[in-house]
């Protein structure tokens, strides 16, 4: 038997490194830098776009069979399931080209009435068709990430919808993908208004799939089946989406405020295609130049200019 | 299997030790959904070398691979790492001791090493954002020592081939 063959030899003597307990301590001590750095500030980004790029190959060829599973399944589910189906889609194509149709005429008809009360022109939405790739298995938190990331123009907070609804909100770029919070996550919120009683409120994620209506008065008018969609007023998403329905109204007596349980209309389970739009506020116009200059330019050219020229 | 009446192993391939950290990576970034109770392959696969390969596969590999499975899950970046920074060191302190019992008394020591991994997580995790993703993520350490002695016939199998080959012999 040569030498080296096996797999028991002594213990070096030096050259040992430092102990254990020293590593322990400097990797915890980096880990907890790392926590604070990446909740605090932006310094990790870098560092995390590096990791995640290096990770993106991998998590490409892992989506591939989950892919496969989705288009062999339906496959097999058989001829009479994609006949039901198509006859389902095309049910649902003819109920949206009525709706379509008349959206076409109120949208001129709308940007002829804005133009005779000289209103601003509505915001027209820039969208980005994305591809899910996984969904975070972190049983802590509702993350997806998609794959179109900055090089495609997703920029951080931009909403992410489906056919039925707002589905969460972009949070973390990379980039060639990114990481979308869904509005079930326990730290997601959302500005919604109610349909019905046209009354502002916001939703936040809650356990199991779905939201709540937090800081809704007792007496609230809230009934069961009202539909939410977003208001608009956050300056991210665009209004009229919709979000959820109420399932579940508890007019607490411990209480001044009540427990209202939401069903998002968006499920998140098993989607495959999202839409990503731009945030609001990217189209609103800048903000008004600050207080010094108000008084000086009347004249509405001057203001074009940078702020720099007409301060001195 | 005590290491007095064990069999003599070959020296460990270090490209089959660092293929299977891949692998059990792999198995952790499958798509598989959101179960609490998921077994961690990467922590099971690094305890086993740390045990096995203390001068191999350190606590710098295991912090390494933690911010990995941070930056995958979208989680807050040195959450996993510190958690299999300290699965890592605990691993080290024991596996001189570790080794001298059968696999079954080795999984039930091995426990209470999963079990402060994944507290420290949810530690991390009820203090950034106090969610709790429910009872039976009780259960994701129990299965990690469960599988301790499945990991250890599997990754040891190749050292455990005849040093000289023979024809009648599988392994």
């Amino acid at each position: 038997m040569p030498l080296g063959t096996l797999d028991r030899r002594p213990p070096p003597f030096f050259h040992q490194g430092p102990s254990a307990l020293t590593r322990l301590a400097v990797f915890s001590a980096v880990a907890l830098f790392l926590m604070a750095a990446d909740t605090r500030f932006a310094v990790t980004r870098p560092l995390r776009s590096g990791l995640q790029m290096l990770l993106l190959p991998l998590e490409r060829v892992l989506a591939v069979p989950l892919q496969l599973t989705h288009a062999g399944g339906e496959y097999m589910s058989g001829l009479h399931a994609a006949q039901a189906e198509l006859s389902h889609a095309e049910l649902a194509l003819t109920a949206q080209s009525a709706k379509a149709a008349r959206v076409d005429t109120l949208t001129a008809e709308n940007t002829r009435l804005r133009a005779l009360v000289d209103l601003k022109p509505g915001l027209v939405v820039k969208s980005v068709a994305a591809e899910v790739l996984y969904e975070a298995s972190d049983p802590f938190s509702r993350k997806i990430f998609i794959d179109r990331g900055a090089s495609q123009g997703v920029v951080p907070g931009a909403p992410v919808i489906d056919e039925a609804g707002v589905l969460g909100q972009v949070t973390r770029v990379y980039p060639l993908s990114s990481e979308v919070t869904l509005l079930i996550d326990k730290e997601a919120a959302i500005p919604v208004l109610n349909t019905r009683t046209h009354q502002r409120s916001a939703a936040f994620g809650a356990d199991g799939a779905a939201l709540e209506l937090r800081f809704m008065a007792g007496n609230a008018d809230v009934k069961v089946g009202d539909v939410l969609q977003t208001s608009g007023v956050d300056g991210i998403y665009p209004p009229g989406l919709d979000v959820a329905r109420v399932v579940k109204v508890d007019p607490r007596a411990d209480s001044s405020f009540a427990r209202i349980a939401l069903a998002p209309t968006a499920s998140a389970d098993g989607v495959r295609h999202v839409l990503v739009l731009e945030p609001m506020a990217m189209q609103l116009p800048p903000r008004p130049a600050p207080e010094s200059d108000a008084g000086k330019d009347k004249d509405k050219d001057k203001n074009a200019k940078p702020a720099k020229g007409g301060r001195k | 299997m005590p290491r007095g009446a064990d069999q003599l192993l070959l020296p460990v391939n270090p490209l089959f030790l660092w293929f299977s950290l891949f692998a059990a990576l792999v198995l952790n970034m499958l798509p598989l959904g959101r179960v609490a109770a998921m077994p961690d392959f990467l922590a099971l696969a690094l305890v086993f070398w740390n045990v096995h390969q203390p001068r191999r596969v350190g606590i710098g590999a295991a912090f390494f691979f933690g911010l990995l499975m941070d930056v995958h899950q979208g989680a807050v970046l040195g959450q996993h790492a510190e958690a299999y920074t300290l699965l890592s060191f605990l691993a080290i302190t024991m596996h001189r001791r570790l080794l001298w019992f059968g696999l079954a008394e080795q999984a039930l020591q091995i426990l209470p090493v999963f079990i402060v991994a994944h507290a420290v997580s949810l530690v991390v995790r009820l203090l950034s954002s106090g969610s709790f993703p429910g009872w039976t993520m009780l259960l994701a350490p129990v299965f990690e020592a469960l599988l301790w002695p499945v990991i250890s016939w599997m990754l040891l199998a190749p050292q455990r081939r005849a040093p000289d080959r023979d024809e009648n012999r599988v392994l």
